[in-house]
This record gives structure tokens, C-alpha cells and sequence, in this order.
């Protein structure tokens, strides 16, 4: 009797998994295609059917693709900034964190409440005066623009400070007693804790200004200085709907740093996003 | 009464204030400052930058509520946002069936691919959509072609009518993921003494799903529901680059979004004080979607 029982809760789990394969499945096989076609020398000018595997193999889209498109500067235009942004944007993020959360000074709760309420201003809401207002300080087709909004990142902060109050007390009154100064503090006591947070909000924005699209495209105008998202939908839209095989090399090539990293840290990403509930 | 301010008082007040000033005034010089001049902006009748423009009240919003394709994008808009929220049902019934697996590898496994989409949604997936949606030879189209043993070529992406559907398909499958991922965290923080006594009392797996699941899920339902809301009515990436790198909202301006209005009279043919006006309707849209997101789901974090 038991045992019978136990098969058929197994059974049925077995059964789930299998559903989930076949869901996973049809979601992920778009990406599959794509690698397929990048590989398919027959995919200039006409789409060919759905297959597995390419039915001539070659590298003939890749050598296309990084002709068109200068694929090396965009990536290190892009990681340049995506890794400029993250730490700036963690690190202020720790340090508003920690003062609103541990912190004891006049109109705390004020700026608190007015650093919090940015987050009901889209961004797209203050993107012409933005634009204007950088233009005249001559910042156009440079990346301060793209730069300088990352001191307030408002999540962080927000995510960072709810991880900091959490700490005990404790440890920071003894080092008060040695006679520490707050930043002392910060820098020999909360940073070191704050290692998963920091990990986390990182990650966080590593994906999200690797993906970012509109603001670069608004201010970098120049094709050099271009990010990779930007110059791979230039590329997109420069050819009438051929190239097939290209377009996907250039996608494949856009996207598998992502994938790599992820597939890295997975465990961390799913936990952080899981935890804030901050998307990107 | 009086509270006499020590030096030493000033100077931790000081120091505190070292830890937040840099934040402090990059809120106020690239938020507020630039909130409140959209503001402005949107009561003239500013061209371009530069030129010689005056205060001419509220005639933009007048102007852009009166205006059929201004209506037709924010219509677009809130429904591709309202499509959007599919990724909730969906990602419920996915996290119950990885959550069903109990906490062993396989669910480790497919909590992690079921996500990762939702980490490429840059241009990469949008130039991979182009071809699964294309009306001639698309994949989606020739796994329909398969099945019903004849040629199918709806135009997903470029037929009026089947527009939405085609951006919708694009826009779950991007979100899926997360959405399922947040449902999962959820479910998995419903302390399991309450299923424990359910059983007891010889509920069946619906009622248990009625009665004790869905109730304790609401404040994460909620989250992703005015996130999702948020995040649908600023769309604009996707959109403009499967309309060919234009705001048009191609085809016939069934995809065009308010996001996409507002970029068009911006950067395409400016006029300031038309999409400024355009900026602020968004603005209130998503200031009273967060307000409500603050009230139902204890803020942020799903309420708990």
C-alpha cells in the first residue's frame, strides 16, 4: 500500500517534468534557431526552413557580420560603461543605504521620502529637459550622460538600506567605543558584511545597462562611441529584411556574453532577483 | 524646552551628510529639476531647441487628447500592457509546476532556464522575434504550417489586425521568467503548517489551491501586476526596432506606444512642448499605478 503510493506520487512528478521539458523546449527554440541560422551559409537572401542544425555549415555570416558592424568597439564601449555604471551606481547606493539605515541626522525622513519618491518619475518623463540641459553643458556624444544619473540609483539604495538596518547594532557601537569615525566604519565594518548585497545590486545592473537602448541612443550619436544595443539595431535597420544569416551571427554575438555570465551566477541572479523583486 | 545644538551634534550631522550629499544632488539637478521642466515645457509651445517659444496653458494637452493618433498610442499602450499581465496566470501555473517538484536539482534547473530569457531582452531577442514572427516562412508560422498540413502566413508583426497578438507573444515570452520566479518565491514563503492543516481536514488539492494558495499570494500578485503595468506602459525598445528603427509604430500605428509618441515629436520632428505634455500624461499614469503599488503590496517587495 506504501510503497504503490509513493510510485504514483513519483509518477506524477515524473509527469510534471516531463510538461516542464516540453514547455522549456518550445520557449528556448527560437534561440536554438537562431544559432542554427547563423551557421546556415544558405541564409543570406532567403529564410530557410526550420532545422536543427545547419544544412551547410560555415562561418561565412560570423566574417560578414563582424565586417559590417564594428562588434569589437561596441563591446568594449559597452562593458566599459556597463562596469563604470555598476560600481558607482552600488557603491552610492551602500553609502545612502547605510546612512538612512543606521544613520542620525536632521530631516533624515525628508530625504529619505524625497529620494524614494523618484521612483514614481519615469525617466522618460525628464528625458527632453535632460537632453537639453546636457547639451548645454556640452555633454552630447559623451558618456556623462550616461554616467553621472548612476550616483542616484534609487532602488539600490532603497534594497541596500533595508539589508543594512538589518545588522546588529552591536558591531558598530564597539567600533564607536575604539573611537571610529562613520566612514571608517562603512569601509571596515558594513562593506565587508554587505558583500551579498553588493553582489546582488551588481548583478542587477550589469544586465540592465547592458540592455539599456533609449538614453545611449538619445545622446551618443557618434558611431564610434556607440553601445552595443544601439549599433546592432542600426545594423538591423540599414538592409531590407535579407541578410538573415548576419543578423543572426550578430544577435548570437550581442547575446552570449549575457548568456555566459548568467549561466555563471545563476544561482546568485534567480536569488537577487527573487529576493528585491527588482527587475532590471 | 530649548534643545541646545552642541558642536558635536554639527558635526555628526555632517558627517552623515557626507554619506548622502553627492545622491542628494544628483536627485535634485538630473531628477527634479529636469520633472519640473517637462512641467514647463509642456505649457508652450517650444519647436526645437534654441528657439523663441511662450507660455500657452494647457493647449498641448489639449491638443494631444483631441488627437486621434495620440489616442490610438495610449490606447496601444494600456492594452499591450493589459495583454502583458498574461505572464501572471502563466507564471503562476509554471511556479506551481516546478514547485510541485519539490526542492531538488531538477527544480533548481528549471527555476534557472525558465528565467533566463528574461536576462537577453536587449536587441538580440528582438532581432531573432523578427524572423520568428515574419509572416513568409517565420517559425511560428511553419510550426502552424506542419500541423495543419497547409501554408500559413499570418503576418504577426506586420498585419494590423494580428499586431498585438504578435507583441504580446514577444512580450511573454520575455517576462515569463520573472514572473514565474517572483510566483515561486512566493509560493515557497507560504509556511507549510497551514497545508498541513487543510489535509487534515481532508481539503482536496483545488480547494487547497482556492482557498489557502491564491489568498496568500495576493500582495505578489499585486507586485507584478502594477510592475507589470509599469513596465508595459513605458515600452518602447522592442516596438521601434521591429517598426524599423522608427516610432511610427509600423504596421498602420497599431504599435506605436505613448513612449514612441513622445520620442517621435522629441527626436524625429521635435516639438518640445507637445511631447512634454505627452511626458506628464505618462508621468501621472505611472504616478498613480506606483501609488497603488505602495497601498496594495506594502512597497517594493511584495509585502513581505
Amino acid at each position: 500500500m506504501e510503497k504503490k503510493k509513493l510510485t504514483k506520487a513519483k509518477r506524477r512528478r515524473l509527469l510534471t517534468a516531463v510538461i516542464l521539458a516540453a514547455i522549456l523546449a518550445v520557449i528556448l527554440i527560437p534561440l536554438w534557431w537562431a544559432i542554427t541560422l547563423s551557421f546556415d551559409a544558405n541564409a543570406i537572401t532567403e529564410l530557410p526552413a526550420f532545422s536543427w542544425l545547419p544544412k551547410e555549415a560555415s562561418m561565412k555570416n560570423y566574417k560578414y557580420a563582424t565586417e559590417m558592424i564594428d562588434l569589437v568597439r561596441y563591446y568594449t564601449n559597452t562593458l566599459f560603461v556597463a562596469l563604470v555604471n555598476t560600481a558607482i551606481s552600488v557603491f552610492f547606493a551602500l553609502l545612502c543605504g547605510y546612512a538612512f539605515a543606521k544613520g542620525r541626522f536632521f530631516g533624515k525622513k525628508f530625504w529619505y521620502f524625497f529620494m524614494l519618491a523618484v521612483m514614481m518619475i519615469p525617466f522618460e518623463s525628464r528625458m527632453i529637459p535632460l537632453y537639453l540641459q546636457y547639451s548645454s553643458w556640452g555633454m552630447i556624444n559623451t558618456y556623462w550622460p550616461l554616467i553621472l544619473g548612476n550616483v542616484a540609483y534609487v532602488y539600490g539604495i532603497f534594497f541596500a538600506s533595508q539589508n543594512i538596518s538589518a545588522l546588529p547594532d552591536s558591531l558598530r557601537e564597539s567600533a564607536c567605543l575604539d573611537g571610529a569615525g562613520e566612514w571608517k566604519i562603512f569601509f571596515r565594518i558594513i562593506l565587508p558584511l554587505c558583500k551579498p548585497v553588493m553582489a546582488a545590486l551588481s548583478i542587477l545592473q550589469i544586465v540592465a545597462q547592458w540592455n539599456s537602448y533609449l538614453w545611449p541612443m538619445v545622446v551618443i550619436r557618434s558611431s564610434k562611441k556607440q553601445l552595443l544595443s544601439v549599433g546592432v539595431s542600426l545594423f538591423n535597420a540599414q538592409e531590407n529584411s535579407i541578410y538573415y544569416g548576419p543578423r543572426m551571427a550578430v544577435a548570437v554575438l550581442s547575446a552570449v556574453p549575457l548568456i555566459i555570465a548568467f549561466l555563471c551566477m545563476q544561482k546568485y541572479i534567480v536569488q537577487s532577483v527573487a529576493v528585491s523583486g527588482i527587475k532590471q | 524646552m530649548h534643545k541646545k545644538i552642541t558642536k558635536r551634534d554639527v558635526k555628526r550631522n555632517l558627517t552623515w551628510y557626507s554619506f548622502i550629499l553627492v545622491t542628494l544632488v544628483a536627485l535634485i539637478v538630473l531628477v527634479y529639476f529636469p520633472t519640473f521642466k517637462t512641467f514647463y515645457f509642456s505649457t508652450t509651445n517650444m519647436g526645437t531647441f534654441g528657439t523663441d517659444y511662450e507660455m500657452i496653458g494647457l493647449r498641448n494637452y489639449k491638443t494631444l487628447l483631441s488627437s486621434a493618433s495620440f489616442l490610438k498610442a495610449l490606447g496601444n499602450t494600456m492594452l499591450l500592457a493589459l495583454y502583458g499581465l498574461l505572464t501572471i496566470p502563466l507564471g503562476f501555473l509554471l511556479a506551481n509546476a516546478i514547485n510541485g517538484l519539490g526542492r531538488t536539482k531538477l527544480q533548481g534547473f528549471f527555476r534557472v532556464m525558465f528565467y533566463m530569457p528574461n536576462i537577453i531582452t536587449g536587441v538580440s531577442v528582438v532581432l531573432i522575434f523578427q524572423y520568428v514572427l515574419k509572416g513568409n516562412g517565420g517559425l511560428l508560422n511553419q510550426f502552424f504550417s506542419q500541423i495543419i498540413g497547409r501554408e500559413v502566413t499570418i503576418g504577426w508583426i506586420t498585419d494590423p489586425s494580428m499586431s498585438h497578438v504578435g507583441a504580446t507573444i514577444i512580450w511573454i515570452w520575455m517576462n515569463l521568467g520573472y514572473s514565474m520566479l517572483l510566483n515561486l518565491a512566493s509560493l515557497q514563503s507560504i509556511p507549510t503548517e497551514i497545508y498541513d492543516a487543510a489535509s487534515v481536514d481532508g481539503a482536496t488539492a483545488l480547494k487547497r489551491m482556492i482557498y489557502i494558495t491564491i489568498p496568500q499570494m495576493k500582495s505578489c500578485f499585486a507586485f507584478l501586476f502594477v510592475t507589470g503595468m509599469i513596465n508595459g506602459l513605458a515600452r518602447f525598445t522592442d516596438l521601434y526596432i521591429l517598426g524599423g528603427n522608427a516610432c511610427a509604430g509600423r504596421p498602420n500605428g497599431t504599435l506605436q506606444t505613448i513612449l514612441m509618441y513622445i520620442y517621435q515629436y522629441s527626436f524625429e520632428s521635435p516639438r518640445y512642448g507637445l511631447s512634454s505634455a505627452g511626458a506628464v500624461i505618462l508621468f501621472f499614469i505611472v504616478f498613480v499605478m506606483t501609488i497603488f503599488n505602495v497601498k496594495l503590496s506594502g512597497f517594493m517587495k511584495g509585502g513581505d
